[in-house]
């Protein structure tokens, strides 16, 4: 396959101005019509839940805008300061973060909200700044000091602690080094230290994530406990069928079967009242956006860019993929959101924030001249 | 920014876009995977998750069916369903049942010594099920509840059909009663029946006719959420109320019996000559089936049972007596019809009978002088039938008491029913066990002839014999109900009784010369129960006393009551056409002119009262 297989045409030049990806935009907008479908129906019916929603969704959209008005450059410029002040929060939170339900996420500086999430932008680029002002093929030390850059501050959100979001912080930094072109042999010999150092892992993990994981492996050993949600997750996927219940008429999310049917297992509501073609459809749109940013990657012209919006893309594909995987029990419950169709939150304004920088990307395309 | 050739900036970008490749390339893969994960769930594995998927949401529940109800042959209602309140807890749902059960009884809506009854059935019960706490709790209770419910999370008043008796005492041992479901009823029935039930039939027509009765249970199918609430109701098959029963029963005439009872053990029987429906059916002493329906603890319970007088007795069917001089027309009978007596033949009654090798003689209870068949019934002249008895010998005597249906089941549709015993050698041989005590001594012949010694009957199977000699040889097979109403479409289902003719080839002027003897026992001089009734009564009768021990009959002192005689009475009217047949026993009433037949005034006082008034 040649990369000028995958020209993008110059597109509206109005929307160029304004900085917005038509296609992209669309997409989203179509996610959110399933997303207030869902949530109307996960919350049973209630309209301030929806209105809620819709609001939280309005303010990710415009943080996708303002987003979308820096340049790339900009962006780069921004990258470590913002990673900087992202370890400091981070460390406060561990030393004076607000404890909710076992976990430490939460810092309350005037406003509360979760560190973490504004690392899933900050670390993406960080690290694409960082290989990109090296020199290529990327050196050994380089590598040894982007893995650092990397784990850090994964292992402070693993302490708070965070499985879900550690992982794909960690995911996406890691996808930036590995596209950049790191030898196959450094790659193949990360992947034996990882799995070397599973064990010490699974001493480190908070005792309820090593359940989450053992459930996980056998969910039916305690079907009342820790094995309810994937078993009543998998009831409500599973009796969907080809054509679903009917909107409002799954009795698993309407019934308060299903737990967090809003946020963690929305996407048991969709494939239980929707089914199989209902879900397929929402899954090729996700296919389309993940796509439409590896094109965005493929044509922007400057390695930090490129970097910065593949792993942009496929961090969001991941979300999606995790979400799905633990959802249908293939993959352990580790909390991580259906992106932008579960309840809307800090979330959804860091993806569309991300979605921003995409669309940035692909509309300023002067920051390294012809 | 670092300076980069434009070469190494190719590379570079020929290696990125051969790694994001292979990254679509593995979203492809796992994108696939999400995919056949789905298709599997969805569509492979969707029927049993369905299924699960039901099973989570969808409870039947059962809608009890409201049980039958019970009329008399008049329509007057004898058993019909009222609501009662109760005090109910499901102990899944009470977070400390000690303390609970605790502040229930400082509010004194249960008592503490139940605690440990209520625990017991804690423990048999299912968690989620209902259990009684309280059973008829009064206006009062029900509000004392209603203020503290807030306290009581778990617990709740449920209202519940629950049987009831009108009529009472009179009526309980024909009806019987229904009572809590024991592990032997559902042994005995499709506890199908019974989900969401508390009551079942325990005895008599409550127990025969139970299948009737009971009706068909409805089911309600329920959407429940996670916790188990109700949302919403998603079909229903409602319940099919059970069959009302018309009883053979004459409640008016059942009460004047019970009333003329009194306080006296004992049991009378009333039966339709022309049919075998049974008009009265009482035992006494009797007992409120209206509590036994309400539920008692075991204590109360074991108070009916332990009770000497044996108030859940049926004496009617159950109880058997030594029939004494009741039997003497049957012998009387036998003896014309076998030629061991001429009507006309007059014996010397001395008071006592001897008979070779027994040193003591066979007493009459009254020196009766000269007597022929019909005096001999009139007076109940025992060495006449000393004398039969002596005759005819065990072997035919039995052959033809048999043929009044004595020794043998009526088939009473109602249980338990008890055979009585007409003996003869083969009896005894079958129902000893020492050599000694299986043969058969002449001595025991002699009593046989006035209803003593092994012989035993019901006031039932007494009923029927009357009925048999009443009817010249033929009757019906007594039984209870009359008519089953079929709720559902109104159809009324009539029991017929069939006629047995047990004895067909009797000349009519011994008939004649037996009922001649019993109509003499109530209306001449000398007769035994003479002057009990007034002058000329349409009515005819035999009285008997039977010896619940030896006593020597000439010394006047004062017998325990226990050790008298049971008097009886057996009887019909009018005498043309007999319609009624009376049965009556009187447990150590002294004899029965005495003590039954004044019950048995009573009674066809009322009913010829009543015919003669109708009359009218």
């Amino acid at each position: 396959m040649q990369i000028d297989q995958f020209k993008l045409k110059n597109s509206n030049v109005i929307a160029d101005r304004a900085h917005i990806d038509m296609p992209l935009l669309s997409a989203f907008l179509v996610i959110f019509l399933i997303s207030g479908i869902a949530i109307y129906s996960a919350s049973n019916g209630s309209i301030n839940f929806l209105i809620d929603h819709a609001t939280k969704i309005l303010i990710s959209i415009f943080a996708m805008i303002i987003a979308a008005q820096l340049s790339p450059i900009d962006y780069k410029r921004i990258a470590p300061w913002l990673y900087f002040f992202c370890v400091l929060l981070l460390a406060l939170v561990l030393v004076m973060g607000e404890t909710r339900n076992n976990a430490t996420r939460w810092l309350d500086l005037g406003i509360t909200f979760q560190p973490s999430e504004l690392m899933k932008i900050a670390m993406p680029l960080m690290i694409a700044r960082y290989i990109s002002n090296g020199t290529l093929p990327v050196q050994n030390l380089s590598i040894v000091f982007s893995l650092f850059i990397v784990l850090f501050p994964t292992i402070m959100i693993l302490l708070q602690p965070d499985l879900g979001t550690s992982v794909l912080i960690a995911f996406s930094g890691l996808v930036i080094v590995f596209l950049s072109g790191i030898k196959k042999r450094y790659l193949l010999s990360g992947l034996l230290i990882f799995i070397a150092s599973l064990p010490l892992i699974w001493r480190y993990i908070h005792p309820f994530q090593q359940k989450r994981v053992l459930t996980f492996l056998d969910p039916e050993k305690d079907p009342l406990g820790a094995g309810y949600h994937i078993i009543q997750s998998k009831i409500a996927i599973g009796s969907g069928g080809l054509f679903g219940k009917g909107w409002m008429n799954g009795t698993q999310g309407q019934l308060d079967f299903l737990p967090e049917t809003t946020t963690d297992f929305i996407f048991s509501i969709l494939a239980e009242e929707f089914g199989l073609i209902g879900i397929s459809i929402v899954i090729a749109i996700y296919l389309f956006i993940v796509a439409r940013g590896l094109l965005i990657a493929i044509n922007s012209q400057d390695l930090f860019s490129r970097l910065l919006a593949s792993s942009i893309s496929l961090t969001f594909f991941i979300y999606v993929f995790v979400n799905m995987g633990m959802t249908t029990g293939i993959l352990p419950v580790v909390g991580v959101p259906l992106p932008l169709i579960s309840k809307g939150g800090t979330s959804s304004v860091t993806l569309m924030i991300g979605i921003g920088v995409l669309m940035s990307i692909r509309t300023h395309k002067r920051l390294v001249p012809k | 920014m670092e300076f980069k050739s434009s070469n190494t900036q190719e590379t570079e970008k020929e290696v990125f876009f051969s790694r994001v490749l292979f990254c679509s390339l593995v979203i492809l893969i796992l994108a696939s995977i999400i995919f056949t994960r789905l298709f599997y769930l969805m569509v492979v594995e969707s029927d049993d998750y369905k299924l699960r998927s039901a099973n989570n949401t969808i409870r039947t529940q059962s809608l009890p069916a409201s049980r039958g109800l019970i009329f008399d042959r008049n329509g007057a209602i004898l058993a019909s369903n009222q609501p009662v309140f109760q005090l109910e807890m499901i102990p899944e749902q009470v977070i400390d049942i000690n303390k609970t059960l605790q502040n229930l009884a400082e509010l004194e809506l249960i008592s503490k010594d139940s605690f440990s009854e209520i625990n017991k059935r804690i423990e048999r019960n299912l968690q989620f099920k209902s259990i009684v706490l309280k059973r008829n709790l009064d206006d009062r209770e029900v509000a004392i509840f209603a203020n503290n419910r807030i306290n009581f999370k778990g617990i709740d008043i449920k209202s519940r059909l629950s049987r009831h008796y009108p009529k009472g005492e009179a009526f309980a041992h024909a009806l019987g009663y229904v009572g809590s479901i024991s592990s032997g009823d559902y042994s005995r029935f499709d506890p199908g029946f019974y989900t969401g039930k508390e009551q079942i039939g325990k005895t008599s027509i409550e127990r025969n006719f139970e299948s009737y009765l009971r009706g068909q249970p409805g089911i309600q199918k329920l959407l429940v959420n996670v916790r188990g609430r109700v949302m919403e109701t998603i079909g229903q098959d409602p319940f099919q109320s059970g069959n009302n029963l018309t009883l053979t029963i004459d409640s008016e005439l059942q009460e004047v019996a019970y009333k003329a009872m009194g306080d006296q053990k004992g049991a009378v029987v009333i039966l339709d000559a022309s049919n075998g429906e049974i008009l009265v059916m009482v035992s006494t002493p009797s007992f409120d089936p209206n509590q036994l329906s309400l539920g008692l603890t075991q204590d109360e319970f074991n108070t009916f049972t332990r009770n000497k007088n044996k108030p859940l007795f049926n004496r009617a069917i159950a109880g058997q007596y030594p029939p004494g001089s009741t039997i003497k027309p049957m012998l009387a009978l036998g003896a014309l019809e076998m030629g061991i007596v001429e009507p006309e033949l007059y014996m010397p009654c001395e008071g006592k009978f001897l008979l070779p090798n027994y040193s003591r003689p066979f007493n009459d209870w009254e020196t009766h002088g000269s007597v022929n068949v019909v005096r001999a019934i009139q007076a109940s002249c025992d060495v006449y039938f000393y004398e039969v008895a002596n005759e005819m010998g065990i072997e035919k005597m039995s052959l033809f008491l048999k043929k009044f249906n004595l020794g043998a089941p009526t088939k009473i549709d109602i249980n338990p029913e008890k055979n009585g015993v007409v003996p003869n050698k083969e009896w005894k041989r079958n129902n000893f066990s020492s050599r000694e005590n299986q043969s058969w001594y002449q001595g025991e012949t002699i009593i046989a002839g006035i209803g003593q010694g092994y012989m035993l009957a019901t006031p039932l199977q007494l009923a029927v014999a009357t009925a048999i000699v009443a009817n010249r040889g033929s009757t019906h097979k007594p039984h209870l109900l009359k008519a089953i109403e079929n709720t559902k479409t109104g159809e009324l289902q009539y029991i017929e009784s069939e006629e047995i003719n047990y004895l067909t080839d009797i000349k009519e002027e011994n008939w004649d010369l037996v009922h001649q003897g019993m109509v003499a026992v109530v209306n001449e001089r000398r007769g035994t129960a003479y002057g009990v009734f007034p002058d000329n009564s349409p009515i005819a009768g035999k009285t008997g006393s039977s010896q619940v021990f030896s006593i020597d009959r000439s010394s006047n002192k004062e017998v325990p009551l226990e050790l008298r005689d049971h008097g009886l009475f057996v009887g019909y009217a009018p005498l043309d056409e007999p319609e009624i047949i009376v049965s009556i026993i009187v447990e150590n009433g002294g004899g029965g002119r005495v003590s039954a037949a004044p019950v048995a005034e009573k009674i066809f006082n009322s009913y010829l009262g009543r015919t003669i008034t109708n009359a009218d």
